[in-house]
C-alpha cells in the first residue's frame, strides 16, 4: 500500500502544470459553492430572524374572529389574566400587547390604506426592538400628544418627516368612522420595504381611545428565550387559552419555513451541478493520464503488478488530486466565510433596494452551516471515487503484451 | 535442472484476414544458468517466443511448462502472480518508473512481493552495486544515462529472484561501451548469481557473449546451437 501511495502521489505531479489546471478549477468550483452556499445561508437566515425578530415574533394569540375580518371587535378575551400568565412565564423573553385597526391614512398630497399598530412602546422595543431601526426622529413616548412612527418607505412616498402631520381614520366599536390627527415621532426601517409601506405605530392608549373599546387588545406577540421552547409554550397556552387562536411563526407564516428548505435543497442543486461539471474535467485529465501512460501501465502488469493494485493506483491518483483541490478550496472557502461572516457583504450596490422588497437585507453575513460543508465532503468524495472508476477501468483493459509495444 | 519447457508451441495471428503463423511447432528447453541469445530476422518469431516463455501471450497451441507448472492454462490473475515470482523482464525502452529513484524502482518489485524492508532495502542496495551504480541509489531516471538506465532495469529484473530474466532487445538503444558494459555485467550475474537470461536480440556483440544461440526463422527453430565462449 505504502508503494502504491508514493507512486500515485508522485504520478500526479508528472505534469504539474495540468495537475495545478485541474487542482485550480476543482478548489475554485468549491470556493464557489461555498460562498454560494453562503450567501444564500446569511440571506436566508437573515431573512428568517429579520421576519421573526421584527415583525412575527415566535409565537401570536388572537381572538380567531379577529383572524377573519380584522374587525375591531371582538379581542383577546381574559386579557389581564392572560398577561399576568406571560408575565410570570420563564420561558417568555418579551410580548407585546397590540391594539390593531386598518384605516386610511391622509397627508396633504396622498391618502392611503395602512394597518396602525397600537402598542405599549417598551413591550414593542423588548420584543422586536422597534426602538432600534429609527432612521430618523424619536421612539414613541407619553410626552407629546398622539405621536405616531412611520416606516421610511412611506414616508418617502407621502413626503413625511418627523413633525409632518397626519390624519387618520378607522372605525371604532361603534361602527362610526374616527378621525384623528397625529405627528410623526419618527421615522423607522426594517428589512421589509413592503412591510414598512403598509403599518404605522401608535402609542396603545391613543388607539384605544379613539376605537372606545377600554383595554381593548387583538395581538399578544411574545419571544421565547429558547427557540427550542417555541413548541412547549405553543401548547401549553394552546391548553390554558381554548378560546384562543395561537400560532407558531411556521403556521403564520409558513413561507420562511419553506424558503429555508427551499434554500437548502437549492444549494445541494447547486453543489451537485458544479461537481458534475467539475467530474467531467476529472475524468478528462485522469483518462490522458492513463492513456500517455499506457507503454508504462502494460510495463507494470508484466513485471507483476496485479489490476487490483493498478485499479488502487489509478483510485489513488484521482483521490489525492481531487483531495488537494477540496482541501484547498473548502478551507479558503470557510475562510471567506468567516470574514464576511463578521464584515459582511454589502449587496446595497447591487440591487439593494429591491432586496430590501423582498424582506432581504442589503448588508448580507455570509453564513455556512456545518451540516453543508459535511455533505459538501461526501459528494467530493463521491465524484473521486466516481470518477476515478472509469479511467481506471481502462487501465484494466490493457493487455500488457500489447501495451509494452504501444508507442 | 530445466526450467523451461515448450511443447509444439504455436501461434497464429488471426488480427488480418490472412492469418499468420508466428509460431510453428517450437519444441525447446532451456536449463537453469544459461546465457542463450535468440535470434533471426524481424519477423521469425523472437519477440512472440519470448512473450509466450513470458507468459504475457497465449500460444494457440501447445504447452509451456515452467518449473513443472503448464502456464497456459493459468487464469490471468495466477499469471500476473506467477510473473511477479518467477520471471525477470528487461526491456528495449529501460521501462523504469519516472517517478521513482533507482533504489526505489529495484525495490518496488520485491514491495509486490511483501519482502520484509531489511531484506529488501539490502538486497536493492547489492544489485545496484553489482551492475556499478551504488553513487546512482537515489538518482531518478531521467538523471541517467540509457546505459544506466538499463543497468537499473537488470538489477529490478534480478530482485525478485526469478527463475530466468527475459530480455527483448537489451542494447538496441545503447552504444557500444554501454552495451559491452551491461553485457559484462549480465554475464557476471549469470555466473555469480547462476541467473539464467534469453536475449531477443540482432546485436552481434550479444549473440557472441551468448553460450546457446536459438534461431528462428518464419516461426521454427532453424537452428539451436551451444557455444562455448
Amino acid at each position: 500500500m505504502k508503494i502504491l501511495l508514493i507512486i500515485s502521489w508522485r504520478n500526479i505531479w508528472r505534469n504539474p502544470k495540468r495537475t495545478l489546471v485541474m487542482v485550480c478549477a476543482i478548489a475554485i468550483g468549491l470556493w464557489a459553492a461555498l460562498f454560494i452556499g453562503g450567501l444564500m445561508y446569511g440571506m436566508i437566515d437573515q431573512r428568517f430572524k429579520t421576519s421573526i425578530e421584527q415583525h412575527i415574533s415566535h409565537i401570536q394569540m388572537h381572538h380567531p374572529d379577529f383572524l377573519k375580518d380584522h374587525a375591531v371587535e371582538p379581542g383577546i378575551t381574559n386579557f389581564q389574566d392572560l398577561h399576568n400568565s406571560l408575565s410570570k412565564d420563564a420561558k417568555i423573553r418579551a410580548f407585546s400587547c397590540r391594539t390593531l385597526s386598518n384605516g386610511m391614512l391622509a397627508t396633504a398630497t396622498l391618502t392611503r390604506g395602512i394597518q396602525i399598530n397600537g402598542i405599549d412602546p417598551d413591550e414593542e422595543a423588548a420584543t422586536t426592538r422597534l426602538h432600534e431601526r429609527l432612521t430618523e426622529g424619536q421612539y414613541l413616548n407619553e410626552s407629546k400628544r398622539n405621536p405616531v412612527l412611520v416606516g421610511k418607505t412611506l414616508a418617502n412616498k407621502t413626503r413625511l418627516r418627523e413633525g409632518s402631520r397626519l390624519v387618520l381614520t378607522f372605525q371604532n366599536v361603534k361602527g362610526e368612522l374616527v378621525s384623528a390627527a397625529f405627528r410623526v415621532a419618527g421615522i423607522y426601517q426594517s428589512a421589509h420595504t413592503a412591510y414598512d409601506e403598509q403599518n404605522i405605530y401608535v402609542l396603545r392608549s391613543d388607539l384605544q381611545e379613539y376605537l372606545g373599546a377600554g383595554n381593548l387588545i387583538h395581538e399578544i406577540a411574545l419571544v421565547c428565550h429558547d427557540t427550542e421552547d417555541i413548541e412547549k409554550t405553543h401548547a401549553t397556552y394552546q391548553e390554558t387559552q381554548p378560546g384562543l387562536s395561537i400560532r407558531t411563526w411556521y403556521e403564520i407564516s409558513p413561507e420562511l419555513g419553506f424558503l429555508q428548505e427551499f434554500g437548502q435543497t437549492m444549494l445541494i442543486y447547486i453543489l451537485v451541478i458544479i461537481l458534475m461539471a467539475l467530474a467531467f474535467g476529472l475524468v478528462n485529465t485522469m483518462l490522458m493520464s492513463v492513456y500517455e501512460r499506457i507503454h508504462e501501465l502494460g510495463m507494470l502488469m508484466a513485471v507483476g503488478m496485479n489490476k487490483k493494485r493498478i485499479f488502487g493506483m489509478i483510485m489513488l491518483e484521482t483521490t489525492f488530486l481531487t483531495a488537494i483541490g477540496a482541501m484547498a478550496g473548502m478551507f479558503s472557502g470557510i475562510v471567506t466565510m468567516r470574514i464576511l461572516h463578521t464584515s459582511g457583504l454589502n449587496l446595497a450596490a447591487v440591487g439593494g433596494d429591491t432586496l430590501h422588497e423582498f424582506g432581504y437585507p442589503s448588508l448580507i453575513y455570509p453564513n455556512v452551516e456545518n451540516s453543508y460543508i459535511f455533505i459538501m465532503a461526501v459528494l467530493v468524495a463521491l465524484t473521486a471515487f466516481l470518477t476515478a472508476i472509469y479511467p481506471a477501468l481502462q487501465a484494466l483493459k490493457m493487455k500488457p503484451v500489447v501495451a509494452i509495444r504501444y508507442e | 535442472m530445466e526450467i523451461i519447457k515448450t511443447k509444439n508451441l504455436s501461434k497464429i495471428y488471426n488480427d488480418n484476414a490472412l492469418p499468420v503463423k508466428a509460431l510453428q511447432d517450437v519444441n525447446l528447453i532451456f536449463e537453469q544458468g544459461e546465457f542463450t541469445a535468440i535470434v533471426g530476422p524481424s519477423g521469425s518469431g523472437k519477440t512472440t517466443f519470448l512473450n509466450m516463455i513470458g507468459g504475457l501471450d497465449k500460444p494457440s497451441s501447445g504447452e509451456i511448462h515452467i518449473h513443472n507448472t503448464e502456464i497456459t492454462r493459468l487464469s490471468d490473475a495466477k499469471l500476473i502472480d506467477f510473473r511477479l515470482h518467477n520471471i525477470g523482464f528487461v526491456f528495449q525502452s529501460y521501462n523504469l518508473l519516472p517517478v521513482l529513484t533507482a533504489k526505489e524502482n529495484v525495490s518496488f518489485i520485491m514491495l509486490l512481493q511483501r519482502v520484509p524492508a531489511k531484506w529488501m532495502d539490502a538486497r536493492a542496495l547489492e544489485l545496484l552495486r553489482q551492475v556499478g551504480l551504488e553513487d546512482k541509489v537515489d538518482v531518478k531516471p531521467a538523471k541517467l544515462s540509457g546505459g544506466q538506465q538499463q543497468r537499473v532495469a537488470v538489477a529490478r529484473a534480478l530482485a525478485s529472484k526469478p527463475r530466468y530474466v527475459l530480455a527483448d532487445e537489451p542494447t538496441a538503444n545503447l552504444d557500444t561501451a554501454s552495451a559491452m558494459n551491461l553485457l559484462d555485467i549480465m554475464s557476471r550475474l549469470n555466473r555469480e548469481e547462476k541467473a539464467t537470461f534469453i536475449f531477443s536480440t540482432h546485436d552481434q556483440r550479444v549473440i557472441d557473449r551468448a553460450r546457446r544461440v536459438i534461431t528462428l526463422v518464419d516461426g521454427k527453430v532453424a537452428e539451436d546451437l551451444k557455444v562455448k565462449n
